[in-house]
């Protein structure tokens, strides 16, 4: 079964990106690694008239430290990133996350800055990214801009991007001093499957084991990818006891506004909020890795 | 559009137009009809082919970003007459039963190997996890890669 036709334009340079995105005749779309988009054109949800590729602009595909930050190309895939040395070695919260977005053969394809762009509720990369505190630069018609990732998802599918914007790169700070991370994924049907929760926390410990700083994010958990802003508070100063980790679990329940799908309702999203939490929090206090979910 | 990649350990110049995929590129253009359309969406893994040694899928990927990739379909696992040892390992444990999805899945066991030739079978099953068996023979599958993992 054929796609419905439209037109490539394979821009070499990313102003000359914007102005093809930008151009008035037809439906425009972007195109990165196409593991969304295509699915999107093959099931008629999308009939653009044109797609403009990002393959060909050089740079974007990079990924390299700078000033002791980890700068992501938007092109770079998920198999880019799960591989690269630097980021298992200094954000290996990142590789954690990124590793369990769907197969290898998505990740071969799927790339970082489009993940972002579109917007997944229930994104692998955005609650581990939203702990990270990333920076998502953006480039369009009236220049660059950059966008902290906790305001860049603006609603359902809906990223803070004007019409003819490109993510061109994710800027990620590097993580806390002694903070352990993990990212743990639900899926209730099968293992390659979005995350029907997906929880990301980095945690802080002073020498006498309290929380100095406690990140969580979460996917699945509400429109779209937020951090637990409740749950994070309960675990100020506090020592990662079941008991602490029980009550902020609770707190990122009660402050998530999950959506019922074709997964799970509403009601069982909240309950596995609860239950994923307390895990990975037990787990990051124990020092062990939170196993189990698949 | 205009195309250059390599196929097969071959040099292959064609044209597409602009909407096709790789995997109208290979079973239209090409005539390979090795790699097979399934769900069209990415999920089933029947069209996995290799790009520079990684799988993709060929119903998501545009044609046109094959262009000076190395890839190879079921038709390229041969070599000199020879099957591959993931071939003759499917073969010699009946890891295929309808044998819609074998292609497929042989190519990302292939791609597997290239990353890591010692596999345990959590990571054979990882590495399959987007490739479906609707005859659902998976346990002669995972035995076929394994195997192939043990000769090595």
């Amino acid at each position: 079964m054929r796609l419905h036709p439209f037109r490539l334009v394979e821009p070499e340079s990313l102003p000359e990106a914007i102005e093809a995105l930008g151009r008035l005749d037809g439906e425009a779309r972007l195109v990165a690694g196409g593991t969304a988009l295509v699915a999107m054109i093959r099931l008629g949800l999308v009939k653009p008239d044109r797609l403009v590729s990002l393959h060909r602009v050089p740079a974007l595909t990079q990924i390299r430290v700078e000033n002791g930050s980890l700068e992501l190309g938007a092109m770079a895939t998920h198999a880019d990133i799960e591989h690269s040395r630097v980021v298992r070695d200094g954000w290996p919260l990142l590789a954690d996350a990124v590793r369990r977005v769907a197969t290898p053969a998505i990740r071969t394809s799927g790339t970082i800055g489009g993940n972002l762009a579109y917007a997944e509720a229930a994104s692998d990369p955005a609650p581990a990214l939203l702990c990270l505190e990333a920076e998502v630069r953006v480039a369009g018609p009236r220049g660059s801009r950059t966008v902290p990732i906790g305001q860049f998802f603006r609603g359902f599918y809906d990223a803070a991007l004007e019409p003819g914007e490109i993510v061109t790169a994710i800027r990620i700070p590097p993580p806390p001093a002694r903070a352990r991370g993990g990212y743990i994924k639900f899926t209730s049907r099968s293992a390659e499957d979005k995350p029907l929760v997906g929880v990301a926390a980095l945690v802080a410990l002073d020498a006498s084991g309290r929380c100095v700083e406690t990140r969580i994010g979460l996917g699945g958990a509400a429109p779209t990818p937020i951090r637990a802003e409740r749950a994070e508070r309960t675990l100020r100063g506090e020592t990662l006891t079941d008991a602490a980790a029980r009550a902020a679990a609770e707190a990122a329940a009660q402050e998530a506004d999950p959506l019922t799908d074709l997964m799970g309702s509403a009601d069982y999203r909240r309950e596995m909020i609860r239950v994923w939490v307390r895990r990975l929090l037990v787990a990051l206090g124990d020092g062990t890795e939170a196993s189990g979910a698949r | 559009m205009n195309l250059a990649f390599t196929l097969n350990g071959q040099p292959c110049a064609t044209e597409a137009p602009d909407h096709w995929t790789v995997l109208d590129l290979l079973r239209d253009g090409l005539g390979l009809m090795g790699t097979k359309y399934g769900c069209g969406e990415g999920v089933c893994g029947t069209c996995t082919v290799l790009a520079d040694g990684r799988p993709i899928r060929a119903c998501l990927v545009l044609a046109a970003h094959a262009r000076g990739r190395t890839l190879v379909t079921v038709e390229g696992l041969e070599r000199d007459g020879r099957l591959d040892p993931i071939q003759t390992a499917f073969a010699e444990r009946g890891a295929a039963q309808c044998g819609y999805c074998t292609p497929g899945i042989m190519l990302a066991a292939k791609a597997l190997l290239l990353e890591n030739p010692a596999p345990t079978e959590h990571e054979v099953r990882e590495a399959l996890s987007g490739n479906l068996c609707r005859c659902t023979g998976y346990t002669k599958i995972v035995e076929a890669v394994l195997a192939v993992a043990g000769t090595r």
